[in-house]
């Protein structure tokens, strides 16, 4: 910080408005590297993109790169992916499989839960050298849930199932439509980068009242949006027909909160009866064979339209996918977006999904990329220094409590969301470790 | 034995069209990009055609993997419509571009059916609000007959960075 110190940090935000410097100064991103990014329980990878010993993963936890393994006894290791000789960085595929990671420059290698396994000219080192204290460095603490590999930089804070437990039933409103009960990230992955803070994509996820005129250009005339989903034949009414208001339907979105910054916006008016296709029709006998028509059924009503774990990683529950936000500076910020195949649908199914996601979740899509406009123009908008604050207070006092969902709820065009992120937030930031 | 010159030429497929008719016609496929008559360049491609754009170098198949671009024409009709609406706020403002298409190649011909495989390089630079950047890759365009013209049943771009990641793209390449 320009004068320093966490007390200054806590000034940045108030219970209706954040301050400018929280997206535009480097000196705040700088310690959110260190204080939540350092700290917080971040979404690494899917235990599935490391199907079998020797498969490795590589990203990014803040800006530290770290690789995720599959070790020969099935587990999965998350290392810094940094030779612990002279520094370089290892293993330099963003995905692959190798039984050890060797490193390019004097040939450390090392196996695949981290361990060093060979010296080239050992001779050479020095009396003492113990090959167990250089292994490649594991992050300090891991959890996973229904094969959601989370990562803390901090040896010490609030434990997995503190951070997870109230999002979890998030996590498996997407698992479970699978008819195996599992996910494989197997589908590819779209990237795209934009000029701005990583918050603005954080809160874009839960932001429902950016969508009638942000997203103006995706609906047609009757005010109703492409479809997204397989089986569908149009989309949600965003606006109403001709007159460019927001649609009544789309008012009535929710929006809850349950505490450390998570949330979740309600389901996407569609009508359901009619989703019907060969490959949707395929699939929910598939999933009825298997659960059963009242699980069946009960997994196929839509609750979530997307659903954000705080920090960094959002679930979409409408068109199926999850995306991993990443910050590279203070206004540049990289997000990969990943398809989940349902194992065990049809692969039609999963195909239709695929293919609804380049639409709205490429680099090139049709919703996706006036996002990244808005968030580019945030960026820019706040260099100015006046006014010095955002506003956040849309809907401010009139959450109320949700006792069925154990939840804090509001409306979705409100910014309860947003100041719940911001709470999480100053948590983080003024908390010295 | 090939002599170095030998090899150094083209494998072109033997063909009963002038190479030159299939470069005219790339030519105007980038013009009408380049123009923004978008309408009109999905008017080249066939009502089965498909518009595809691979995220992964030697991509197999558009339905295993993501794409940034693998449009069939209901998805370029939709994607059009919004390149014309007043509120896409990626194009405003709209971007300006300009195509090269060059070392054009009949990989494939077979003029009794009609069906014509293309390889061509191109490269598009694209200038949008004070910022120019450069696309290029190699694009497969497989044509059919069609009357005294061809229509589009696949155009597929190679991008050298299909993996990379991306700021926004709204235009096709």
């Amino acid at each position: 910080m320009h004068d320093g110190g966490a007390a200054t940090v806590a000034d940045l935000v108030e219970p209706g408005r954040v301050h400018r410097r929280v997206y535009a100064d480097p000196d705040v991103f700088e310690l959110e590297m260190e204080r939540i990014f350092g700290r917080a329980w971040l979404f690494v990878g899917h235990a599935s993109q490391v199907p079998n010993p020797g498969d490795y993963f590589t990203t990014e936890l803040g800006r530290q790169p770290v690789v995720m393994t599959r070790h020969r006894d099935g587990s999965v290791h998350v290392l810094f992916n940094r030779c612990t000789h002279r520094g370089a960085k290892v293993v330099n595929e963003r995905c692959g499989h190798a039984a050890r990671m060797t490193c390019l420059y004097h040939g450390w290698s090392f196996d695949t839960d981290g361990t060093l396994v060979g010296v080239p000219m050992p001779e050479g080192c020095a009396a003492d050298f113990r090959k167990e204290a250089f292994r490649l460095a594991r992050v300090p603490r891991t959890g996973e849930y229904r094969g959601f590999v989370f990562a803390s930089l901090a040896r010490s804070g609030s434990s997995f199932e503190d951070h997870i437990g109230p999002i979890k039933s998030n996590i498996d409103d997407l698992v479970d439509r699978a008819p195996d009960g599992t996910l494989a990230f197997d589908l590819g992955v779209h990237r795209y980068v934009f000029n701005g803070n990583w918050k603005l994509q954080v809160e874009n996820v839960l932001d429902s009242y950016h969508v009638p005129f942000g997203h103006a250009s995706t609906v047609n005339k009757e005010g109703v949006q492409f479809a997204r989903r397989e089986g569908d034949t149009s989309g949600a009414q965003v606006v109403e027909a001709d007159q460019g208001k927001t649609a009544q339907s789309w008012k009535g979105r929710r929006s809850y909160i349950v505490g450390n910054g998570h949330g979740w916006t309600s389901n996407t008016a569609l009508d359901d009866g009619k989703r019907s296709s060969p490959a949707f029709d395929a699939y929910k006998r598939v999933l009825v064979q298997r659960v059963g028509t009242a699980r069946a059924e009960h997994i196929l009503t839509p609750r979530l339209h997307n659903t954000l774990i705080y920090p960094n990683v959002s679930i979409m529950g409408l068109n199926i996918h999850v995306r991993v936000i990443k910050p590279l500076a203070v206004d540049r910020t990289e997000i990969n977006v990943y398809p989940v195949r349902l194992v065990g649908a049809p692969d039609a199914m999963n195909f239709g999904n695929l293919r609804l996601l380049n639409v709205t979740h490429s680099a090139a899509s049709f919703v996706q990329t006036d996002d990244i406009e808005a968030f580019v123009r945030a960026q820019k908008g706040l260099r100015c220094h006046a006014p010095e604050w955002v506003d956040i207070s849309r809907g401010l006092g009139a959450e109320e409590p949700d006792r069925e969902l154990n939840a804090t709820r509001g409306s979705a065009m409100h910014e309860m969301v947003v100041r719940a992120q911001y709470k999480a937030w100053i948590g983080y930031m003024r908390e010295v470790a | 034995m090939e002599t170095a010159a030998a090899a150094a030429q083209p494998k072109q497929a033997a063909c009963a069209i002038d190479r030159a008719v299939f470069e005219a016609f790339l030519f105007e496929e980038a013009r009408l990009l380049d123009m923004r008559r978008f309408r009109d360049w999905m008017a080249l491609f066939a009502e089965d055609g498909t518009y595809w754009v691979p995220a992964t170098a030697d991509q197999q198949s558009p339905f295993n993997q993501v794409s940034l671009f693998y449009d069939d024409r209901d998805l370029m009709k939709t994607r059009i419509d919004r390149l014309e609406h007043p509120r896409i706020h990626v194009q405003t403002p709209p971007s300006r571009t300009a195509h090269l298409v060059g070392n054009v190649i009949v990989d494939e011909a077979d003029d009794a059916k009609g069906h014509y495989v293309l390889s061509s390089t191109v490269i598009m630079v694209e200038y949008r609000d004070d910022q120019q950047r450069i696309f290029a890759g190699r694009q497969i365009h497989t044509l059919r007959r069609n009357g005294d013209g061809f229509s589009i049943v696949q155009k597929r771009v190679n991008l050298i960075n299909c993996d990379s990641a991306f700021e926004a793209m709204a235009l096709p390449i």
